[in-house]
């Protein structure tokens, strides 16, 4: 194993995470970019840029200027340092906010409009009509919640809050001595930020607040004349890193941490790009940013506000067709979910199938009188959740509930630390969290006592039991009843409680304790039967890809001629198509309406495929700081059907995205092939199965009375 | 319902266990759950020789955690046994005491021959192989961390085991302090284990045919499940266990932590082990390695099921603990044909009498094998044959007997020809352990009850001729009566059998009576 990594270690093998990073916020910008996306659409995936690039900041960037402060000279997997880092990020986040900005005004306001959407861009633009409008809107609803404030010798800089649009105005005392001063009001969060104006042609026009505010701007410091008044926005390092060995009490540790947050170091500024030099270089003193950390916006700040703009009512012709989650075929009796799961294993694939299943298995556990025991890991829940109030129900039963909710989902613990409390004075028994251990596994343990003994029920999910996001990401679930892996699903639990491993694992693998290792077994391997001479090839489908050692391990599969195709949403470590070092691995990555998040990998395996999902990426984190779970899918029909799954993505033309040899990604040329959309097959496919499904059970359709027997 | 779910918890010196199981005699014993973690009560114990108030805390807050996992499966019953950490603790009575009112868990300590017999149940409790290995002629090793046993068999029945001083953690104990290079290891460990093993063979072993062995205990646990686990078995020829071993002596204790996925301490004691086995394997010339993988509560389970009768074994383990019995009497050359004679009128006093003495079958066990063992001490000194006896009894481990059922043992032994002391008869065990309520002076009549029997029986064979082999028995009017057809003399009985009868009617207010029938 040494060697391999000594072989294949060598940091040109392999390109920087956050650059890689960049790339993947490229290739959404690429679908706002895409004629062929639907308008409102291509808002979306330019919010989402934005977002993106918030939390990358808020993290990624943060970090890395943390190992700055800490002197952490440790090159990463490609050899930089973090100094190297930042130069290439600032420069090349630069470019993308250019091209962020390019793509709104000069593709999308036009087409907008065309439409008939007007997006007024500055106040200067309102007709005296919306201008009356604006004014009374800002007299009646804007100015009671603002907090405008002048800074001078008695008044010091106040606190700008972690994302908060702010605008910056510069004011002289009308009575004064004609010295500058700073003022700034905060654009308030209550209210809504997109305003609707009253129009009589039926097309629409909104406004941004910031520009109502800014045009009323006067109202605000009346003994002040307002020389230039510009919005801004700032980004502060957030990247919470726990010291867990010294928290005595890490709930506490946590919700003091978040009140810490907003007084991070101010890591970007951004401001409109023709403010006044004078303001900006008084924002960059008080707030003590550097040049290059200084972003000048061509637009409105902060594009997740399109988001907003994509949920203005209308429009729809313009949107993706709103798609149904179908129900699972599976499921479609009178038997209850425990019947169906003891029939066969069931594979729920969502968003194309509902989530329901999932969180009737958890109700339907928390009321029958058979149930012993619900265990379950929660990482991020969504807010009023069902499954939460099924726990809470299931415990009041006199069930013995364990859950571990995990406080260390990022941006998530205030939202987590409720559930929990509110989890544990239902009679929960919840553990929160293992010290130094993300626990990052979607796993539940439904224990029943039946007539034969005990039998366990287990779903397994490669995303979290949230039943919102369950609508916009691609994941999948295994609800199963195999012995096995419920011996093996006790033993997590148990794991997760403090006691000892088990002496073996029948079927999961788990991180960071034997995940890593059975990865690198499985792929060598396929290495050694492809020196063999037998068949060999990997297909593995993830988040992202970042792990030294696994991408060592892959290049030496593919030196030995292991076909290996990998399909990456995000960041990618690896380099595809290289001579000598990775001529056989192709990667591709899906950027869909629809957020690609499943992780599935198959493994040829000499012809007896082998075919696993799970919680974890091929990163660093999942395999050595989070518990994470690995399980096989075994049942031949599902097999079939995720190895069909798998085959239509490798094929997708549409939404797939190439790696090239030179780190940038292209859409593969299409001439002469049908167009694949992966995402929106398996939309066809799950209303096709449902409809058949529904057509065997509908007595109706069948033309022939049954006459129920005893 | 008919199928009971019972927990088994083990209080190691090292490690804390609960299993969960269901028993039913349609599916047998099945195990639902197991719990483990780790707590150094040994340290404590072969440091200080007492266990310390901030481990019995730990302990305490352990077992609860055992008992909210019991409460979630609804168990409906439970067995809690300490091994030697504990039982070896001076204040182990106190932590009992503490450990009940904490947790409201009874347990109880239990010796080294009695858990080893729970390990074997749970063997035998696998009943398709155990009854393979047993037609093909087995021996058994458990190795533990300190110590381990090997019981061998004869026809299935065991008939002798054996504690040797070669426990893992000793072993590799011993080879931290051995100042060689790390390769000649194995080598020193294979030599003393030569040596430890020699008198086992010489005594025992002799020619005796075995071509299973059964090997038990944690750490083979390990090296199968982890090491050997490609083979998806729990059978290997000794071909494959040789290759086995012989390529983790290689190993340096990062391969063995890598590749078996161990902790170091885990690891360390691997090696020893491996030798261990191999060695044994070697002596008894077996061609197969079973490896059950049972655990000591898979052991307590089995012993639940069975003494409930829940679970219907085919193996007698009375048998097996009679048939060792019975080999100890031969290994001290006892009269066979007499020892015979005594037991078997042994077992017909206790049944003429049974609506007298009150006894169970555990007793009626006792007696039998204070009858087979009554006469062991001769081999020592004629002259003083009955301490002789004493003396070898409490020396000697009798599989599935505990400590007090094996001082019972040796008094009624010693009292067979002893003078009764009445409250001066000394049990040294606290008598609680043996069942609940049970008192000092419950014990002094169980044991004048066993000796009045044996007296008795003994008597009837003075001349060590079986003379009243033909003899019948029945209690009438307060008078047990004894009648033989034997056409000779029996002075010598008789004589015997006279002087025996004040004690047993002081005892059972029931008179003796010997009568021979003549003219038949």
């Amino acid at each position: 194993m040494a060697d391999v990594l000594e072989k294949y270690g060598a940091p040109e093998n392999y390109v920087n995470r956050e650059l890689s990073w960049l790339e993947f916020n490229y290739r959404i910008l690429g679908e706002a970019r895409d004629k062929t996306t639907p308008l409102f659409e291509r808002l979306k995936f330019l919010s989402i840029t934005a977002s993106n690039l918030d939390e990358f900041f808020m993290v990624r960037v943060a970090s890395l200027k943390d190992m700055i402060h800490a002197g952490y000279k440790k090159p990463d997997i490609a050899g930089m340092t973090a100094e190297q880092q930042l130069e290439a990020i600032g420069a090349k986040t630069h470019e993308l906010v250019a091209d962020q900005y390019k793509t709104y005004n000069r593709m999308l306001l036009p087409l907008l409009k065309q439409h008939g959407l007007r997006i007024i861009q500055s106040h200067e633009q309102l007709t005296p009509e919306e201008a009356a409008y604006v004014d009374r809107y800002f007299e009646e609803s804007v100015y009671p919640v603002l907090t405008p404030m002048a800074v001078d010798s008695s008044r010091p800089f106040p606190l700008i809050r972690n994302k908060s649009l702010n605008l910056a105005a510069l004011v002289r005392k009308k009575k004064g001595d004609g010295e500058l001063e700073f003022a700034t009001v905060r654009v308030p969060g209550v209210l809504p930020r997109v305003v609707e104006l009253p129009q009589t042609d039926g097309e629409k026009a909104i406004i941004y607040l910031e520009e109502i505010i800014e045009r009323n701007i006067e109202k605000l410091f009346l003994n002040y004349e307002i020389i230039s008044c510009h919005p801004f926005r700032i980004m502060r390092n957030a990247d919470l890193s726990i010291d867990e060995d010294e928290a005595e009490d890490l709930l506490k540790e946590i919700e003091k941490r978040l009140k810490e947050r907003q007084w991070g170091e101010v890591i970007r500024l951004e401001i409109e790009e023709k403010a006044d030099r004078r303001l900006v270089k008084m924002l960059k003193k008080e707030l003590s940013v550097g040049s290059g950390d200084i972003y000048e916006i061509n637009g409105p700040l902060d594009l997740t506000v399109l988001m907003k703009v994509f949920g203005l009512p209308g429009f729809e012709a313009y949107k993706a067709a709103p798609y149904t989650p179908q129900p699972v075929p599976a499921l479609m009796n009178d038997d209850d979910i425990f019947t169906n799961i003891r029939k066969n294993d069931i594979l729920l694939t969502h968003p194309f199938e509902t989530f329901e299943p999932v969180v009737q298995f958890i109700q339907k556990a928390a009321v029958d009188p058979d149930v012993l025991a619900i265990k379950q890991t929660l990482y991020r829940v969504s807010g009023n959740s069902p499954i939460i109030r099924a726990l809470a129900e299931a415990a009041d039963n006199g069930k013995q509930v364990s859950v571990l909710v995990e406080l260390k989902a990022r941006f998530d613990e205030e939202n987590n630390i409720i559930w929990a409390k509110m989890l544990e004075k239902a009679g929960c028994h919840v553990i929160y969290g293992l010290l130094g251990l993300k626990t990052h596994s979607k796993i539940t343990l439904v224990v029943r006592k039946e007539e034969e003994g005990i039998r366990r029920y287990v779903h397994l999910g490669t995303g979290n039991y949230n039943d919102s996001t369950a609508k916009l990401y691609t994941d999948c679930g295994l609800l199963t009843c195999d012995p096995q892996i419920g011996e093996d699903a006790t033993a997590v639990f148990n794991m997760l409680s403090g006691y000892s491993e088990p002496l073996a694992w029948n079927k999961l693998s788990l991180a960071p304790l034997w995940l890593r290792g059975r990865f690198v077994r499985l792929i060598q391997r396929e290495a050694r039967n492809a020196r063999n001479g037998r068949p060999a090839r990997i297909v593995a489908k993830m988040n992202s890809l970042c792990d030294r050692e696994i991408i060592a391990n892959l290049y030496d599969a593919s030196c030995a001629g292991v076909t290996i195709e990998l399909i990456v949403r995000g960041i990618c470590c690896l380099k595809a198509g290289i001579p000598n070092l990775s001529e056989n691995i192709t990667v591709r990555s899906i950027v869909g309406n629809f957020l690609e998040h499943s992780r599935i990998f198959f493994f040829e395996n000499d012809g007896d495929p082998l075919i696993f999902m799970g919680s974890a990426d091929w990163m660093p984190r999942n395999l050595d700081r989070r518990v994470e779970i690995l399980f096989p899918v075994e049942d031949g029909r599902l097999k079939e059907r995720l190895i069909h799954m798998l085959e239509v993505q490798l094929a997708d033309n549409v939404k797939a995205q190439y790696l090239q040899p030179d780190g940038s990604y292209e859409k593969p040329d299409r001439r002469g092939k049908p167009p694949v959309c992966a995402q929106e097959t398996f939309c066809q496919e799950a209303v096709a199965a449902a409809e058949e499904a529904g057509k065997e059970t509908d007595p109706a359709s069948a033309r022939v009375f049954v006459p129920l027997r005893q | 319902m008919a199928i009971k779910t019972f927990a088994a918890i083990d209080v190691g010196s090292f490690e804390l266990e609960l299993g969960i199981y269901e028993l039913s005699g349609k599916y047998g014993i099945r195990e639902i759950d197991h719990v483990r973690h780790p707590l150094a009560l040994g340290k404590d114990t072969y440091n200080d020789g007492k266990i310390s108030h901030e481990l019995v805390e730990e302990m305490c807050d352990l077992l609860n955690r055992f008992g909210e996992v019991m409460k979630t499966y609804r168990v409906q019953d439970y067995r809690a046994f300490a091994s030697s950490a504990l039982r070896e603790a001076k204040n182990s009575r106190i932590v009992l005491d503490r450990i009940r009112v904490r947790t409201g868990l009874k347990v109880r300590t239990v010796n080294n021959s009695e858990l080893r017999f729970k390990s074997y149940k749970a063997v035998a409790a696998r009943e398709t192989e155990f009854l393979e290995a047993q037609k093909s002629g087995m021996a058994l090793i458990d190795v533990g961390f300190g110590s381990s046993q090997i019981s061998l068999f004869d026809e299935g029945v065991l008939i002798s085991t054996q504690n040797l001083l070669l426990g893992v953690l000793r072993l590799s104990e011993m080879s931290s302090h051995w100042r060689v290079n790390n390769s000649l290891i194995p080598e020193i460990i294979e030599e003393i284990i030569d040596n430890e093993l020699y008198t086992f063979k010489k005594i025992f072993l002799k020619e005796r045919q075995i071509r299973t062995l059964i090997a038990t205990g944690e750490s083979i646990n390990y090296m199968v499940k982890r090491g050997m686990r490609e083979k998806e078995r729990d059978r290997f020829t000794a071909e494959e266990f040789r290759a086995f071993c012989g390529r983790l002596e290689k190993m340096s204790l990062e391969e063995i932590e890598e590749r078996f996925d161990l902790s170091r301490d885990y690891a360390e004691i691997l090696v020893p082990s491996a030798i261990l086995y191999r060695n044994v394997l070697e002596i008894t010339g077996a061609e197969w390695l079973w490896t059950p993988g049972i655990t000591l509560c898979d052991g307590i389970a089995a012993e639940y099921a069975q003494e409930n009768r829940i679970v219907k074994f085919h193996h007698d383990f009375d048998e097996d603990i009679l048939s060792t019995a019975r080999s100890m009497a031969k290994r001290y050359k006892c009269h066979g044909a007499h020892v015979r004679e005594v037991e078997r009128a042994c077992e017909m006093i206790f049944t003429a009498m049974k609506k007298y003495h009150g006894l169970g079958s555990r007793e009626r066990l006792l007696l039998r094998i204070a009858a087979i063992l009554h006469d062991c001490g001769k081999f020592v000194s004629i002259t003083r044959g009955t301490e002789s006896s004493y003396g070898i009894i409490m020396a000697t481990e009798i599989i599935g007997l505990s400590h007090l059922e094996r001082e019972i043992v040796a008094n009624v032994v010693r009292y067979n020809i002893q003078e009764y002391a009445y409250d001066e008869v000394m049990v040294e065990t606290d008598p609680s352990q043996y069942a609940a309520g049970v008192s000092k002076q419950d014990l002094n009549i169980l044991i004048a009850k066993l000796t009045a029997i044996l007296r008795l029986a003994n008597s009837m064979d003075r001349s060590h001729s079986q003379k009243l082999k033909d003899c019948r028995m029945a209690v009438r009017d307060n008078t047990l009566v004894v009648t033989t057809a034997y056409p000779g003399s029996i002075a010598l009985e008789e004589y015997s059998f006279g002087q025996k009868a004040d004690f047993f009617e002081e005892v059972f207010d029931i008179r003796p009576v010997l009568r021979q029938k003549r003219g038949m």
